[in-house]
């Protein structure tokens, strides 16, 4: 698996959701940043909101696993920030992909960072195997989804 | 909801390996090998034939001709630096148009038709000659008739070459490397006991200078009286009657495509060993026969094996000697045998690039399913070559009275097309030219090419009138050839002008695979590089990876990751289908550019960057290097790579894992992480 650990990365409990309800990815995403932004109050989430969609129109995010990795990198961050859901009915990505899990941060921006940035990525599209995203479809609440993904 | 399979498994769903000729390089060496079986072969038959044309002067012209091929080397060389692909036919298209460069590819092939049975010929009279002289040696009074031995052996080895080059040039130009290097053994023996035998003799005679002319050696130039009395128009005439010595020179040019990086270098490096060793071989066995053996035993005896002869006539017991003409003999069949391979690699060449233009229809350049060579090309040569020796009924002095016509005529098309290139295309890239220039403005004016041109252009003129056989049957082929370019041309209109629309294409064996283990099973271990490509006109990153590679056991895969419309994601699903044709044509090229092998290979996916994932863990492979998109910016492109080499890593035992870079190249820049 590829190490993290010189990355910190800041995944709170709360800034976990479990979605019961239709929801739309874009709604989605506008309830991850929200979370995030809550807790960060440096960051303005209609700015955040919008680097995330325009990320999300280049190459897509989405995994095979059905994990989608929005994320943005943003000025001014030492930290990386997350937040995620866990779909208990999936829903469709822009090309019609199923979206289980999302998985959404924020990496500081500098160049020197790039690196980190990319292997937050790589690790989590490395450990969200098809079979963990629907192991986690099945917990019932943040704190059990939290334990399992232990990042 | 999307439950469809297709759309949500990113696995590759088809591998298919992407094979062609075009995609093995040999040595320097390797290149100067099929290049001197084919020139250097003539020594074996270029003296005896001069002999029976001009008398006992034919030394001093076989001589002469040897030390002009380093000239018209120094020319191709020129050629090749402005043309990969170069020889008559791109040369003289660009440097004097479509129909001259039809004419030149036609009289050169009439040229090339007649080496190879003249080769084949010339061995089989060596072979008859070492029979008799054993059959001699142990008193039994018979012979084997020299004419149908030579004609039997001759229709063997067209045969037996057809076949090999049907299967590929790599296991061809191999044999021609053995041949030359146990020739070349071969003629250092000889030269040393020649040397010995010379010092032994009471007097060296040289042979003289003035060649004997008669109605025959004059051809049509009998009839004019004034034409006779030019002393140097004799010279002009013997030098003409010599010119077959050079049989074989263009496959020189013809080679070029298939030389490993660095190009140019090499192609120096292989001139300088077809220059030597054929002067040596050919030039110095040739005067050394002269000196040794009475000029009237050649004209008799040994005008059909004179190096056999050489041999016989050395100083020393006579059992040493029939050793020596074994050996000789041994040589000689192998290497003309191996001029005979040659002259179907270079016609082959020759039709090739004809047929990149759209001139020949596709029948001509069907490629061999399982070989990927153009097995119609080399079936028509051979055929012809065939024709031509049972035509012969074994002579070989009148298949070197039709020799020249196409060589010289091709010589000067090409050569003057090489000067008019300097004004034409001035500002054309050349790593090396024609020594002797003049600097005036911008222009390099070509005083070393000019003298090429008017030695070529005397030489032909005077053939034209001396060589009637060769005028003749040369003419008449070359018409007809002409005809059928033209006719086929016509019938390829379409064809033809989408290709000078879009570019030439290569012909491709595509061969679907079960699995990417199969399709990367014949890789060679070492070093794996992996670069994907996707559009035609973005391929600087492939270049740079080509123009960079400093290890010998760099293997390059080139793939292709081909969205399928219906389940593509991304983008791609929007994306204009690539001609993959038209994608892999362009990397051949710039892989033949720069002489080094790559693989291509084409995978159908869904999603690209899990496609370059898989194939990048399956090969192993050190490095990804991907060229900008068009679409995205290149940060996007790594992060999608690195997001599914974490995917494709899913199940894999840490101990496995091995580090890979990834770098986005682009004009001046790249971004690079490694995994």
């Amino acid at each position: 698996m590829t190490d993290i650990s010189d990355i910190k990365l800041k995944l709170e409990t709360d800034n976990i959701l479990l979605i019961k309800e239709n929801i739309t990815k874009k709604e989605l995403v506008k309830k991850l940043v929200g979370c995030i932004c809550e807790k960060n109050p440096s960051l303005n989430s209609e700015e955040m909101l919008g680097a995330v969609l325009k990320r999300e129109e280049g190459i897509s995010t989405t995994l095979e696993s059905a994990l989608s990795i929005p994320h943005a990198r943003v000025e001014d961050l030492n930290t990386f920030l997350a937040a995620m859901a866990v779909m208990a009915k999936p829903i469709e990505d822009d090309y019609g992909l199923p979206i289980k899990v999302m998985f959404l941060f924020f990496s500081p921006a500098g160049q020197p960072y790039f690196a980190q940035h990319l292997k937050m990525l790589a690790h989590l599209a490395e450990k969200f195997t098809p079979e963990f995203v629907q192991e986690l479809t099945t917990c019932a609440t943040p704190q059990e989804i939290a334990k399992k993904i232990n990042l | 909801m999307i439950q469809d399979p297709l759309k949500t498994q990113f696995k590759v769903k088809g591998v298919v390996v992407i094979t062609t000729a075009m995609l093995t390089f040999i040595t320097a060496w390797q290149a100067a090998s099929i290049v001197l079986c084919d020139f250097a072969s003539s020594a074996f038959y270029a003296g005896g034939i001069a002999m029976r044309a001009f008398g006992p002067a034919f030394p001093w012209y076989i001589l002469g001709v040897m030390l002009f091929a380093g000239l018209l080397m120094m020319m191709y060389i020129e050629s090749c630096s402005m043309f990969t692909r170069g020889g008559v036919f791109p040369v003289v298209n660009a440097g004097l148009g479509e129909n001259a460069a039809k004419a030149a590819a036609a009289a050169i092939l009439f040229d090339f038709t007649l080496t190879g049975p003249i080769s084949g010929l010339s061995a089989g009279h060596y072979l008859a000659g070492l029979i008799n002289s054993i059959l001699k040696a142990v008193y039994l009074p018979f012979e084997v008739p020299q004419d149908i031995c030579a004609v039997v052996f001759a229709l063997g080895v067209t045969l037996y070459f057809w076949y090999q080059n049907v299967k590929g040039i790599e296991d061809s130009s191999d044999k021609s490397r053995k041949i030359i290097r146990f020739s070349m053994v071969i003629c250092l023996i000889l030269f040393v006991w020649a040397g010995i035998t010379l010092l032994l003799k009471d007097k060296i005679v040289l042979p003289p200078f003035k060649p004997q002319l008669n109605d025959t050696s004059l051809g049509w130039a009998s009839n004019f009286t004034l034409m006779q009395k030019i002393g140097f128009l004799g010279v002009l005439v013997a030098l003409g009657h010599s010119v077959l010595a050079l049989s074989g020179l263009e496959t020189f040019a013809q080679v070029f495509r298939e030389i490993e990086y660095p190009k140019i270098q090499n192609l120096k490096k292989a001139a300088l060993i077809v220059f030597l060793f054929a002067l040596l071989f050919t030039g110095g066995l040739t005067f050394l026969s002269a000196l040794i053996i009475p000029p009237d035993l050649i004209a008799s005896e040994y005008h059909d094996n004179l190096l056999a002869g050489l041999a016989m006539h050395l100083a020393g017991p006579n059992f040493l000697k029939l050793i020596m003409q074994g050996a000789v003999v041994l040589a000689g069949v192998a290497m003309l045998a191996g001029a005979v391979n040659t002259s179907i690699i270079g016609a082959n060449g020759i039709m090739n690039r004809v047929a990149e233009t759209g001139i020949l229809t596709d029948w001509f350049r069907k490629i061999h399913k399982k070989h990927g060579t153009t097995y119609h090309i080399i079936n028509m040569i051979c055929l012809m070559q065939v024709g031509v020796i049972l035509l012969s009924g074994g002579k070989l002095y009148l298949i070197g009275q039709a020799y020249a016509f196409g060589v010289l005529w091709s010589f000067v098309l090409e050569m003057t097309s090489l000067v008019i290139l300097r004004f034409k295309n001035r500002e054309q890239k050349r790593d090396f030219m024609m020594p002797f220039n003049i600097k005036f403005d911008h222009y390099y004016i070509p005083i070393g090419g000019a003298f090429v041109v008017l030695a070529v252009v005397s030489l032909a003129v005077v053939n034209l009138f001396t060589k009637k056989v060769a005028t003749i049957s040369g003419i008449s082929f070359a018409a007809l050839l002409f005809l059928v370019f033209h006719i086929s041309q016509r019938l390829n209109a379409k064809k033809a002008n989408d290709i000078f629309e879009e570019g030439h294409r290569e012909k491709l064996n595509q061969s679907k695979v079960e699995d990417l283990a199969k399709a990367l099973q014949d890789i060679p271990e070492g070093k794996r590089i992996l670069v994907p490509v996707k559009n035609p006109e973005n391929l600087y990153h492939l270049e740079e990876v080509l123009k960079n590679i400093t290890n010998d056991d760099t293997e390059i895969i080139v793939l292709y990751a081909k969205p399928v419309d219906a389940w593509s994601v991304g983008k791609t699903r929007q994306a204009t289908s690539i001609d993959e044709e038209e994608l892999f044509t362009k990397v051949i090229l710039i892989a033949e550019k720069y002489g080094l092998s790559v693989h291509p290979l084409l995978v159908n996916c869904n999603d690209y960057s899990y496609a370059v994932a898989q194939v990048a863990l399956a090969a192993k492979v050190k490095e990804i290097i991907m060229g900008v998109s068009g679409s995205f910016g290149a940060n996007d492109q790594l992060e999608r790579l690195v997001m599914a080499w974490g995917a494709v890593q899913q199940g894999q035992d840490s101990a496995e894992k091995t580090s890979i870079t990834a770098k986005i190249v682009w004009e001046g820049r790249e971004v690079s992480y490694k995994f």
